[in-house]
């Protein structure tokens, strides 16, 4: 009889607890996996310069793909701040500039996922953002910051910035942390082509 | 007993086993190819962005990283507006004057508002005591001569459409330190709602982030249906090209720039009771016979809508208008109509509403909250009189009551509890929504109104509208569009097709304004079923396009090209289930200059409507040019252009090209942006580490199993 009862709790754990792995892992494998339709997605909006959803039923799509060369990263960002589209990756605040509009522009992702990155981050770190008419802006990281969510209001602003902001601590293990990581950085003007230009005029 | 017991142990033992080693082996897979992806994408990242950079060299003109001076305003920007009313039509001049202040030469482009209806068709350079008139071309040609000035060192202007109401100019080779005045004049006319007459300046674009799924052609759609100059949430919806529509903006620490002079000639035709400017203060002077002159009476910054209202002395404004001009030996008639208002007496039009809502997995989130927020509010909206049912969809559809049932409390209570119990799954099958809805039991006593709440994701769009062309019979359809990024193209169509309007509501916060103004309009339908024809003798249909329902308060207004020996014109409708008809007289009419303006205007866009009904990109383009061309109008394929044939700038020196940048709209924020709501961490690592535990745990009593078998 006590066997039995072993028995019967060690099947439960073993299926409650490969269904907890299971889930895990594919919160990152989705993660994954939808980084790559997505640059599928953005490929197309730079060639078509429209909107394209990755999949059908999406309720987002990409807005620019965000790369760090040092650490390897290349993301596509997706517009929404909510659950549904950090899942896929970072997320760009609508209330926000657009990436490339010259305004402030925030990002947002997962700490353990998408921006992961953000702790490896350092000041005088490049981070390149492409628009979706496929202008490649290149930004400086200035400084790193902790901040608590509900008291976190950024400032609209007239010139190019880019904020990302992650869960704090990285190695937290529970979700619901109310503090959050923020990276700032600003624009940077590349030396050789602060003076006179050619456009290509866009009319 | 004890066999039993035997058995059951090592029939529980063997699978045991395998489970285990089969579970084991799953997750190391699973987390191999984890690991496995993030290293593959990692490598493709790398390699991409090489390709991405390198690509970037050899773009032509691509510089980027360099746009920053695209955003420093090197000119300055006055402008001195115009306006002209004279009975319903408005003729306006608007004189932009940009200013350079720098040490360079510049180009300056300027991205600006007009009315929805603007008919553009002047364009005037004028540099010093020089005039420049401008010609219209085709877009494409048009940009060409430009360009092609601006390289020359010419001094030039190009005005183009971007969305029937938003405009770009750019005046090219501006001397350091000149002043170059450009002069752009349209033709509009004036609303009247509810006795009330109207008029409306825009000033500024409001800068806003847009959603939305692509929509190329329909921005035109969008105007008919819904578009007015605080309808931004719509108009973003259909943006392709925001990039151009959405001007750099000063935000609050620098201060409000781009001072407007406004002037206004009022000549109502008739004694005025009241006249207001909404949101300006203005002076009023009394002009020569009845007419009213108006100016700002102090220093304003282009940041918000001027709008002049006008009311007459005497309640019953004439409820029909006619204009008339004769060009090129047409007759170019505006006719303006108000039905004769509902009173008391009149029975109120009983209704049917029938509410669908999309309940597909593609709803789900914010969208699905919206949607059973507004539909709550308009259940709440129904009175006893109406009957109403609410219909349901996702893989298949289901309908609350079997048939429209009348809409007393128990009902309401039961319909509001049946949407709030309703959660977002599955496919989207709008068909079988669809089919229930336009069941063709039409009640003829009512009038039938479909209010239809989706995102509308649907790949099967053409079949829709046909099931809607051919189902429709004599209810409407108005489609609201919910959630950050509705397929607004589809439900502008649909609500074209079901003779409704379209509604988008971007924000939760949107829902209450956008639903309460959508049901006080469905309240009060007043003429339905609206037909034009000519009535002497032979009837000839002389306005191919079915005219919307007229709602209280709300004038027709038409724009016809009249067969020369027409002399009456009849009017007929359905109001309040009775023919309504009115005969007009249309023999003898002084000619008024603009309404032939007003007509190719009116033509254009009724030929970019059936653009985004499905008609042929190319035809119409063709269609859009003939009428556009020979009126001197611009629009989406033709643009004003003007040069100056001096050559100005010398090769030598560069040009610099500056984007003015506009206010912030009044009553907006520079705001801080909340960033804390994100929830920026998964529960990944955690459910991985418990369920680690979990089966560690598992496996030790599994051993221990074992060992007290043994």
């Amino acid at each position: 009889m006590r066997k039995q009862l072993l028995c019967i709790t060690a099947f439960l754990l073993l299926a409650a607890g490969s269904f907890l792995l299971a889930d895990g892992c594919w919160i990152r494998t989705k993660a994954v996996f939808a980084q790559l339709l997505l640059q599928h997605a953005w490929e197309e909006t730079l060639e078509t310069g429209e909107w394209t959803k990755a999949w059908p039923w999406a309720d987002t799509w990409p807005v620019a793909r965000l790369q760090m060369d040092r650490l390897g990263v290349d993301l596509i960002v997706l517009e929404g701040d909510h659950g549904e589209v950090l899942a896929f990756g970072p997320g760009h605040l609508p209330e926000s500039s657009l990436p490339g509009s010259g305004g402030h522009c925030i990002l947002a992702g997962h700490r353990d996922s998408s921006f992961r990155f953000l702790q490896d981050l350092q000041p005088g770190d490049l981070l390149s953002l492409q628009g979706a008419d496929g202008r490649v802006h290149c930004f400086e990281m200035q400084s790193s910051q902790v901040s608590t969510a509900e008291t976190l209001y950024l400032q609209q602003q007239d010139s190019a910035a880019l904020t990302l902001i992650t869960c704090y601590p990285f190695s937290a293990l529970q979700p619901g942390t109310d503090l959050r990581y923020l990276v700032s950085a600003e624009k940077l003007v590349l030396p050789e082509t602060t003076g006179l230009v050619p456009h290509k005029v866009n009319l | 007993m004890a066999e039993g017991k035997n058995k059951k142990g090592s029939g529980v033992r063997d699978p045991g086993n395998i489970l285990f080693i089969l579970y084991v082996g799953l997750l190391m897979v699973m987390l191999v190819l984890t690991v496995l992806q993030d290293g593959n994408a990692a490598q493709e990242s790398q390699e991409r962005s090489e390709l991405l950079l390198s690509e970037v060299r050899q773009g032509e003109l691509l510089f980027t990283g360099s746009e920053r001076e695209r955003y420093i305003p090197a000119s300055h920007l006055s402008q001195d507006v115009e306006l002209f009313v004279s009975g319903m039509v408005v003729r306006a001049k608007v004189r932009q004057r940009f200013q350079n202040d720098t040490a360079a030469w510049q180009e300056a482009i300027y991205v600006f508002p007009l009315p929805d209806g603007a008919a553009v068709d002047q364009l005037r350079l004028r540099i010093g005591e020089r005039l420049i008139v401008g010609e219209i071309k085709e877009k494409k040609e048009a940009k060409k001569i430009y360009e092609r000035a601006r390289k020359e060192g010419k001094k030039a202007s190009l005005l183009s459409q971007e969305r029937p109401n938003i405009f770009t100019i750019a005046v090219a080779n501006i001397a350091p330190g000149e002043e170059i005045e450009v002069e752009i004049e349209y033709q509009d006319v004036v609303q009247l709602d509810n006795n009330v007459f109207s008029l409306r300046f825009p000033m500024v674009v409001g800068p806003r982030y847009i959603p939305g799924t692509p929509l190329t052609d329909t921005l035109e759609k969008g105007a008919v249906t819904h578009f007015s100059g605080t309808g931004w949430a719509l108009d973003t919806d259909l943006v392709k090209d925001a990039s151009r529509i959405t001007p750099p903006v000063f935000w609050a620490a620098s201060g409000k720039k781009n001072p407007v002079q406004l002037r206004v000639e009022l000549a109502p035709g008739f004694p005025l009771a009241r006249l207001e400017s909404l949101y300006h203060g203005v002076v009023v002077k009394d002009g020569v016979k009845g007419t009213k002159e108006l100016s700002f009476s102090g220093e304003v910054m282009a940041d918000r809508d001027f709008v002049l209202e006008w009311r007459a002395e005497k309640l019953q404004t004439p409820h029909a208008a006619l204009f008339a001009e004769n060009r090129d030996d047409k007759n170019y008639l505006l006719l303006m109509l108000s039905p004769p208002q509902l009173d008391v007496n009149d029975a109120v039009v009983a209704r049917e509403l029938i509410f669908v809502l999309d309940t597909s997995g593609s709803m789900a989130g914010p969208s699905i909250v919206q949607a059973q927020k507004a539909l709550t509010l308009a259940i709440a909206r129904l009175t006893d009189r109406d009957r109403f049912n609410v219909i349901e969809f996702n893989s298949n559809a289901s309908q609350l009551f079997r048939a429209a049932v009348a809409a007393d409390s128990g009902h309401r209570l039961q319909a509001t509890r049946f949407v709030s119990s309703l959660t977002a799954n599955g496919g989207t099958e709008i068909a079988s929504a669809l089919n229930l809805a336009l069941d063709g039991r039409a009640d003829h006593a009512r009038i039938r109104q479909i209010v239809f709440l989706t995102d509308g994701c649907v790949g099967n769009e053409e079949q829709l509208l046909k099931q809607i062309g051919t189902g429709l019979g004599s209810s409407r359809l108005f489609t609201v569009g919910i959630g950050s990024a509705p397929n607004g193209y589809f439900m502008t169509r649909a609500a074209t097709m079901g003779r409704g309007s379209f509604t988008y509501i971007g924000k939760a916060a949107e829902v209450q304004e956008k639903m309460s103004s959508l049901f006080a309009k469905l309240e009060h339908p007043a003429v339905t079923d609206i037909h034009l024809t000519s009535s002497d003798g032979k009837v000839s249909r002389l306005y191919a396009e079915p005219v919307a329902d007229l709602y209280q308060g709300e004038p027709l207004l038409v724009s016809l090209l009249l067969p020369e020996d027409h002399t009456m014109l009849a009017v007929r409708g359905m109001r309040g289930g009775r023919v309504w008809e009115e005969k007009l007289d249309i023999g003898s009419l002084a000619n008024r200059p603009g309404i032939a303006t007003l007509w190719a205007r009116k033509q254009i866009r009724l030929l970019m409507d059936s653009l985004a009904l499905g008609g042929d990109k190319e035809t119409i383009r063709q269609q859009v040019l003939d009428v556009a061309i020979p009126h001197h109008l611009v629009s989406r394929y033709s643009s004003l252009v003007a040069v100056e044939q001096k050559v100005s700038r010398q090769q030598e020196n560069p040009l610099q090209r500056s984007v003015m940048k506009t206010n912030l709209p009044q009553g907006w924020q520079a705001n801080k942006i909340f960033a804390g709501r994100a929830r920026t961490a998964t529960p990944a690592m955690l459910h991985i580490l418990m369920g680690l535990v979990l089966l560690f745990l598992s496996f030790f009593l599994l051993l221990r199993v074992r060992r007290l078998e043994q």
